[in-house]
């Protein structure tokens, strides 16, 4: 899910900042920030500070620890003395306990700047897993994801994103206007890895010929295994039983002489058989 | 500076725009912003003094401020944010204890434990945690201690190992990884914080793992891991 911030007049990098006050994780929020418009250095103050300092396109920020709360973001020209004249009004981030999330300044898709707050999937992933999210943030209309040749996201329009689980690995992956198979973007390998989201977006435009994909990864999503259950015959354990050792010492014997503990336990296990079948026809006598 | 002026430059019009109605202001600065800052380059000879009423003052100093934290910064370009390759260990040795196994990469078995080769003889690597590569977290390595068909394997041995012993672990491009155990442990199973033991943050470390203890006759599983940590020899 995404959440279109009102930018009105939005142009330039939206980000956010922990200004000190650190926050625990439990009542805190992550935020990072992606600036995707391109050709434009900006810096960006939070609640007054400057937070990044000639804050490039294509690069991403942070995350940030920060308190619940909301943020109140400018956006300025690169090196402004303060944040006094924005290049754009001041917006507000309201940020929730537990959650994280990436802002992106981005494009339309006619073109225009503007600003996206993405809520990131932190949900845990079952072993061997890893999720990837694909978010439209380009001046272009809805594409497919083609991993391999096959469209597996379809019709992703901007600004929005689809989610996939996988089994960790490496996806080739071109993106294509929705219905095409001819790549705008790509192919490219990206590595899908175990217990992390992987998040790519795909920003700048298409008519400008500058699109390009950008990559977040937050991990820590994995699942461990729940034991490691290494022994099953007691062979040394610390407590066995008479008959018990005796099998392994004697299986132990039948091993220097070419022969397994299976040998042994088969011989026995015949031989109680045997035992057995002469009980039954009477013919046992006392052992 | 390219981008700064081209910044100011729009600035300054959006300044000088504000008394329009909304939509031309947002005409004008998308306009700047989406496509006029690369096809138009000239606009940038205006100097941000002499188009910004509002600017700062400017017979003071106007050296930038600088951040008051520091945020990490990455390019985030997919060509810059391609993992490396794991490299997964293939073999691992305790000589003081005559340890000398071949190593599998495993992940989860069927019931959700830790996948295990079901030869003694072979340890296995959790694949989907920590690597000597990786530089942090804990690399598990984990083997049978016994079993009704290979019988009793050399992590048996484990139970015995001391504090100081070492282990090399190779990894599969021929590197010999040196460690040195820090701990013997023999942990109640219940009680084993599995979580902990394969943490994927932290000092890169070490951690040998098989059975020990009492055994439970009527389920085949042992009561109790042998834990045995080692850290990095630098």
């Amino acid at each position: 899910m995404s959440k279109t911030l009102a930018f009105g007049i939005a142009a330039g990098a939206l980000v956010a900042v922990a200004i000190a006050a650190p926050a625990s994780a439990a009542d805190g929020a992550k935020l990072s920030v992606l600036h995707g418009i391109p050709g434009v250095t900006v810096d960006v103050y939070v609640n007054n500070a400057l937070t990044l300092d000639n804050f490039e396109p294509g690069t991403l920020a942070g995350p940030l620890d920060l308190p619940a709360g909301t943020y109140t973001v400018a956006i300025t020209a690169a090196d402004a003395a303060d944040a006094s004249a924005p290049v754009i009004p001041a917006v507000d981030l309201p940020l929730e306990a537990g959650k994280n999330y990436t802002a992106a300044a981005h494009l339309t898709e006619a073109g225009q700047p503007t600003a996206s707050l993405f809520t990131n999937d932190i949900q845990t992933l079952n072993a061997g897993e890893g999720r990837l999210t694909v978010r439209h943030a380009a001046a272009a209309p809805a594409v497919d994801v083609l991993a391999g040749g096959t469209a597996v996201i379809t019709n992703l329009t901007n600004p929005t994103e689809q989610i996939l689980t996988l089994p960790a690995g490496t996806v080739s992956a071109a993106v294509a206007a929705t219905g095409t198979t001819q790549p705008v973007i790509g192919p490219a390998d990206v590595t899908v890895a175990e217990g992390v989201n992987t998040i790519v977006y795909a920003w700048g435009s298409l008519a400008d010929g500058n699109l390009a994909l950008a990559v977040q990864t937050i991990d820590g999503l994995h699942s461990n295994p729940s034991s490691i259950p290494a022994g099953e015959a007691g062979l040394v354990a610390t407590n066995q039983p008479m008959d018990q050792t005796m099998l392994w010492m004697a299986g132990l014997a039948t091993l220097m002489l070419g022969g397994t503990v299976i040998t042994l336990t088969v011989l026995r296990r015949r031989g109680e058989a045997q035992l057995a079948l002469d009980r039954a026809s009477g013919t046992a006598t006392d052992r | 500076m390219k981008t700064t002026t081209s910044w100011a430059a729009a600035r300054g019009l959006g300044t000088l725009a504000a008394a329009l109605p909304a939509l031309a202001v947002l005409g004008v600065l998308g306009a700047l912003v989406g496509c006029s800052v690369q096809s138009s380059p000239e606009r940038i000879t205006t100097t941000p003094s002499a188009v910004t009423p509002s600017a700062p003052p400017t017979g003071t100093s106007t050296v930038p401020p600088t951040p008051a934290v520091d945020v990490p910064q990455v390019d985030a370009d997919i060509s810059a944010t391609q993992p490396a390759a794991t490299i997964p260990p293939v073999r691992v040795r305790v000589a003081d204890l005559g340890i000398d196994m071949p190593i599998t990469s495993l992940g989860l078995a069927p019931d959700g434990t830790m996948g295990l080769d079901p030869n003694p003889a072979v340890a296995a690597w959790y694949q989907h945690g920590p690597a000597p590569s990786w530089g942090r977290g804990a690399t598990v390595i984990a083997a049978h201690v016994d079993s009704l068909v290979y019988d009793i394997g050399p992590f048996a041995k484990l139970a015995t190992a001391a504090v100081g012993q070492e282990v090399v672990l190779t990894t599969a491009e021929g590197l010999g990884h040196r460690y040195l155990i820090d701990s013997v442990q023999l942990i109640d199973k219940a009680a084993v914080p599995w979580d902990a033991i394969f943490d994927r943050t932290g000092t890169a470390r070490l951690t040998l793992v098989t059975c020990g203890g009492e055994f439970d006759y009527d389920t085949l599983h042992y009561l109790g891991s042998v834990i045995v940590t080692a850290t990095p020899v630098e």
